[in-house]
Parts: structure tokens; sequence; C-alpha cells
């Protein structure tokens, strides 16, 4: 048993470096180098068994403490002493210092808005510019700034409703094109794409934390852990009939933090 | 003979035979549960060893990172079976670590002396998922990429420094072009060899204070001899171990980022969870409250109390459980005989309590998919995970301890049972008189 075990090893690792060598398939190589081990396993096993080694031997176990002196005599560094205590102050400082460094390696760039801008033409990720009746009524399309596509944080999505229904909120009444409405695709619960669309519900889903957004009515969250509604690109029509933003996002896109005032 | 001059060079120079011959007799207690641990460290052997090759194929910049990776699951055979298998490794090597901690909690091994050990333990655990997390997310594909994502959205949502952490691993705002290399160093540097550090005093630790027992004998070791009896079945489980992961990495695909394709910030793939020991973060993140509060204007993000106060107090308190038990008890002697988890109802209670938490959160890592496999609304399943979490690990724990109170109790009975048998002795006058029985040793908690 044991020897045929160790048999099998043997000659498993053999295939192995021969299927290596013809650029078979990895399912072949797995497979034999788990033969190979498992062989080895049975084989260990198999002897540890066959030993019939008792399994009662006995050692003294030693108590490792507590032993009695300190292990220290008295010395410069104890507290005592004025000495003693600057020797303590000392290190402690040079802790303080570590921080220095520490605080310049997380300098990081305050997010200045996104690659939007005014007069901005909709483009897809493909660099296509979009007019206001190329999407049907309950398509979605991903857009970027002309000129800027994968921008981070800049991705929108573009979402074409019944116009009669959409149900923006004050002051935004005139941010949606013949039912085109744009908002961030940056979620603000913790910054996945929300990249699904229910046209039924007009709702946008994230499939990382299930927030669920209201298209009508200005993507104000209604079910899952998002806060904040997604922030909403107005838009116009340029004269050649593109759908363009009228300026970046007026809310800050993406997951809040502390130093993000809204 | 070779091995003998091997011998003879280093006793020659170091007298390591005196050592030696002490280390191959030394004694270790066995039990099958002892073993856990021990898959956890072949795990780690194997990653080690794949991973090591993996450097050599991988392009840690943010331009090559994707590409290096789909080269390696089109070209040799080796390249795949080595991801594959790498990465199998890193899910069991949790796993086996978990198991592992929950065969020393419910047998309340991390009592003193022990308590050293529990917290480098707990701190290997924290550092593997991060080192399997750091790993997962190299490969820069569309769904690790949103993972990573959600870890700099959680780590901004800290109070007033997290966007310092947050810049610190980015350089940057994220995805930052230093993100991939800064991931490499960590993945490849400073964890696994933090984790081999505490690994080697864990081991020495083990070594040195001696390994717990079943057998209620105070003053001994009771085991097998380590050479060639335990030497042999180590060997066994090693082997054993790198043959479970050569399978699951030959048989079933994991991690299919071809699939994915590359990240783009506005790319994501439907279902995304994570691998499954991070579920319980996700998880928790899906049912977090929608609830952001406001301190001097300053935003609390919702994700800050499912994503860094959950698993801080978690780990916390895994991490003082040993403090706890002595609180508990009052219990502060050295202790090297393990109990049988029955034999504390309170603990069995609160550890399966424990447990069943981490599962729910797990589980509700994938709730939308549950959602469409059982046609029910994932709000349904959302409010069904928030109550079991608070209310479903408590009357689990609440159970579990009914049922180890129970056990106890057949345990005494069958104890009362065997005291029926009478042993006799002879007297001094030849007669026989019946031999009192040996105290029982009082169940320690």
């Amino acid at each position: 048993m044991k020897s045929a075990a160790l048999v099998v090893a043997i000659l498993a690792a053999l295939v192995c470096v021969i299927v290596t060598a013809l650029h078979a398939s990895p399912a072949l190589l797995g497979g034999f180098a788990a033969l190979c081990a498992a062989g080895v396993a049975v084989a260990a096993g198999a002897a540890a068994v066959d030993l019939r080694a008792p399994d009662d031997l006995t050692e003294l176990r030693h108590m490792r403490g507590p032993t009695s002196a300190p292990p220290l005599p008295d010395d410069v560094l104890s507290r005592r002493g004025v000495f003693g205590r600057l020797w303590w102050l000392t290190f402690a400082s040079f802790g303080l210092l570590a921080v220095v460094p520490l605080i310049a390696l997380g300098r990081r760039p305050r997010r200045t808005g996104t690659a939007w801008f005014k007069g901005a033409r909709l483009v897809t990720p493909q660099g296509r510019p979009l007019k206001a009746d190329d999407l049907v009524v309950g398509a979605v399309e991903t857009v970027f700034p002309e000129g800027k596509t994968e921008s981070p944080e800049s991705a929108a999505l573009l979402v074409r409703v019944e116009n009669d229904r959409l149900q923006l909120p004050a002051g935004r009444g005139d941010w949606a094109r013949q039912g085109n409405v744009a908002y961030s695709k940056v979620c603000t619960h913790a910054g996945c794409p929300v990249a699904l669309y229910r046209k039924a519900s007009h709702e946008l889903y994230c499939p990382c934390h299930q927030s669920v957004f209201d298209v009508l009515g200005g993507a104000k969250p209604v079910s899952g852990p998002a806060t904040r509604a997604l922030p909403q690109l107005a838009l116009d029509v340029d004269r050649d009939g593109y759908l363009i933003a009228r300026g970046d996002f007026t809310d800050p896109v993406g997951p809040d933090e502390w130093w993000r005032t809204i | 003979m070779i091995t003998r001059r091997i011998g003879r060079f280093f006793d020659e120079r170091l007298g390591s035979n005196a050592w030696a011959r002490t280390a191959f007799a030394k004694i270790y207690p066995d039990h099958w549960s002892f073993y856990l641990g021990e898959f956890a460290l072949y795990c780690f052997i194997v990653l080690v060893g794949t991973g090591i090759w993996l450097t050599f194929v991988f392009d840690a910049t943010e331009a090559g990172a994707f590409d290096s990776v789909v080269a390696l699951g089109r070209g040799e055979p080796i390249g795949y079976f080595m991801r594959q298998v790498h990465h199998w490794s890193a899910v069991v090597f949790i796993a086996a670590i978990i198991v592992h901690m929950g065969r020393i909690f419910f047998t309340a091994a991390y009592r003193k002396p022990r308590e050293i050990n529990w917290v480098i333990g707990i701190l290997m655990l924290m550092l593997a998922s991060i080192t399997g997390f750091t790993g997962y997310s190299l490969p820069d594909d569309a769904l690790s990429g949103t993972g990573l994502r959600i870890a700099d959205s959680v780590l901004m949502s800290i109070p007033f420094v997290g966007g310092w952490a947050a810049g610190v691993l980015n350089g940057g705002s994220y995805p930052g072009p230093l993100l991939i290399p800064h991931l490499y160093t960590f993945h490849v540097y400073y964890l696994p060899v933090s984790i081999a550090g505490l690994l080697a005093v864990h081991l020495a630790l083990l070594v040195y204070q001696k390994h717990t027992q079943f057998v209620r004998d105070a003053a001994h070791v009771v085991g097998r001899r380590f050479w060639p009896d335990y030497a042999l079945r180590t060997l066994a489980a090693f082997f054993a171990t790198v043959a479970v992961v050569f399978v699951l990495g030959t048989l079933i695909e994991i991690n299919p980022i071809e699939q994915y394709g590359r990240y783009r910030d506005y790319v994501i793939t439907n279902p995304a969870t994570p691998d499954w020991y991070a579920g319980w973060l996700d998880g928790a993140l899906r049912l977090g409250p929608a609830i952001e509060w406001k301190i001097f204007g300053h935003p609390i993000p919702a994700i800050f109390w499912p994503g860094i106060v959950l698993p801080g107090l978690t780990f916390a308190l895994v991490v003082a459980w040993p403090w706890i038990d002595k609180f508990l008890t009052g219990r502060d002697v050295a202790t090297d005989v393990l109990v049988p988890a029955s034999a504390a109802p309170w603990r069995v209670g609160f550890g399966a309590a424990l447990i069943t938490a981490g599962v729910v959160l797990t589980l509700a890592a994938s709730d939308d998919q549950q959602a469409r496999t059982l046609h029910v609304k994932v709000t349904a399943l959302v409010w069904l995970y928030r109550i079991l979490f608070a209310f479903g690990s408590v009357a689990v724990g609440f159970i579990a301890a009914l049922f180890a109170r129970e056990l106890r109790a057949r345990y005494d009975e069958r104890g009362k049972e065997a005291e029926r048998v009478v042993a006799l002795v002879r007297t001094e006058k030849g007669g026989f008189e019946e031999e009192k029985p040996a105290a029982e040793p009082a169940t320690p908690l």
C-alpha cells in the first residue's frame, strides 16, 4: 500500500513534467500534480498508521512562569530621576516625528469637480455624440463629456423617459430635454457604477449594494443603503441638435466623506 | 548515509545532535482537531510557492496588470494552474484559519498562558484577509476594481483622517496611478512577511509553551513522539492539503477575470460579490441603514458604521476574548488541559451567536442573487437578514447553549454510572475491599 502509493506519486510527477513539456491542458497537469501529492499523503498516512506507535507517551510539563526576579536591575533608563524621564520623553518625541512623513504620504489632491463643462457634448464611451432623439424611450446610455471619455468620476447615465412623467425637484424643471435626463453614474453610497436600469419602474439600480434611485424624481434614493440622490447633469441641445451639458454637476459626485461639504 | 554526513557536519560545528535528539523525541498531544492549524500553515506554504512563481509573470503596473493575468490564462497550462492554485489556496487558507480558531475557542485553549498566541492568531487572520483582498484586486479587472473602489470609499468614510488614509493607499485620488504598485508591494512584501514573522512566533510559542491536550494530566504532555510518528502524520497533512488545493484549482475555475474585463470606473459586473471571506463586510454594507449623520457640518457617511465600526468592534471583541473569559469566570490560573466544548454552555452560546452573525452577513452579500432565484424582493431579504443578524444570532446562541447544557448533563450522568462499577483491592488481612474511586477532577469552565 505504502510503496504502491509512492510509485503512483513518482509516476504522476513524471507525467507532470511530460505534460508541461507537451503544453497539454491545465486539467492534465493539475490532475497529475494532485495525484502526486495525494500519493505521498496516502503513503505517509499509511506509514504513520503502520507504526502502531503509542499515543500516550508522556513528557514533563514545566511551568514557564512567573519567575521571581525582575528582568533588569535598576539602571539609567528607569523612570527615576530627570535623566531617566528625559530618555522616555525622547523616545516619545521620535515616535511623534514619525507622524510627519506619514502625513506627507497621504496628501491627496482635492477633487475639483468632474470633467463636465458648459457646452460639452454628451458622447458614448466610444466618443459618438448623441442627439435628443437617439435614445428611444426606456433606453439608457453611459455618457462622457466630449473629448474626455473615461475621465474619472465623470461617467453619467443618459436615460430617456416619457417627458410628461418627469417630476424633477424644484428648480430643475428645464434640466431635461425631450425626456432625456442625465445623472452621475457613481453611486453616492460606496462609489460603484450604478449600472442597471429597470425601465418599468424607472429605477436605477446599483449591483453592489442594491441602492435604488428614482429616475423620474431627480434620482433620489428610494431603497437600499444610499442616503443621497445621484447628482443630476443639466442638459441642453446645441445648434446641431446634439445634447450638451449646461455645466458640471452642481452636487458632489460619489460617496461622502468628512471633508466634503454638501 | 548522506543525511548522516550532513548531520555530522552540523554536529561538529554546532553540537546540533543533542538539540536534534531532544527535538525529535519531543512529545506532541494528538487529536484530529489539532491538524486544523496545520492545514492553514500548509496553505500558506503553497501560497508562498505559487506566489513566488507568479511574481515572474505578473506585470505590476496600472497599464499591464490585467493583460499579464489574462495572458497567463491563455498561455502555458502551468500559468493557469499556478494562478488557480494560488487563488484557491488563499480561499482555503482563510477558511482553515477560521476553523482552527473555532477549535481554539470552543475548547478554551486561548486561556492563560496562551493569550499571546490567540492574539497573534487573530492578527494573522486579519493580515491573511487583507493579503487575500489585495491579491484578488491585483489583476485590475472590473469586479475587483469595483471592490477596491468600495474599500476606498469605506476608508474615506473615516471621520477626519479617512481622506488621508485613502490618499496613502492610492498615491492620490482614486484610482491613482500608483494603486496597483502599492497593492503589489503590500501583497508580495509587507503582508506576507508580517504573516511569516508572526507565524514563526506562533509556532515557537507553541513549542516553548507545549501544546494543550484533552488528557487530564496537568503535570505531563501526553501524546506522540515527533519522530517518526508525528512527523509522518504532519507530512501526510501537508501533502493532503496540497492535493486538495491542486484538485480545487484544476476542477473549479475561480475568478475568471477575462470574462469580467478590464476595470474602468464606469463598468461593473452583475452580480458583484467578493471572495467568501470578504462577504461578511459586503453583506454588512448591504444591510447597513441609510442614515447619514452630520457632526459640525461634516458628514459621517452611512458606510462608516458597517464598513469600519462593525469590523473594528468585532476584531476588538475577539482579541479581547481571553480577558473577557477571565473576567466572566474569575479564573486566572495557567492551564494546559482543554475542556470539552460542552463544559461551558455560555461559551458555546457566544461562539454560536458570533458564527451565526457572520454567516448571516455573508449570506446577505448575495441577497440580490437570492432574490432573483427565489422571486422575492431584495428589500424583503434585507429586512430578513437584519432581523436574523440582530435576533437570529442571539436565538441560535441560546439554543446552542441549551444543547451544550444538555450534553454536559448527559456527560455527568455517564460519569455517575461508571462509578457503580466497583473495583476490588486486596486488604492487608487477605480479604477484599472496595477501591475508593479517585476524586473526579472538577469540570473546568
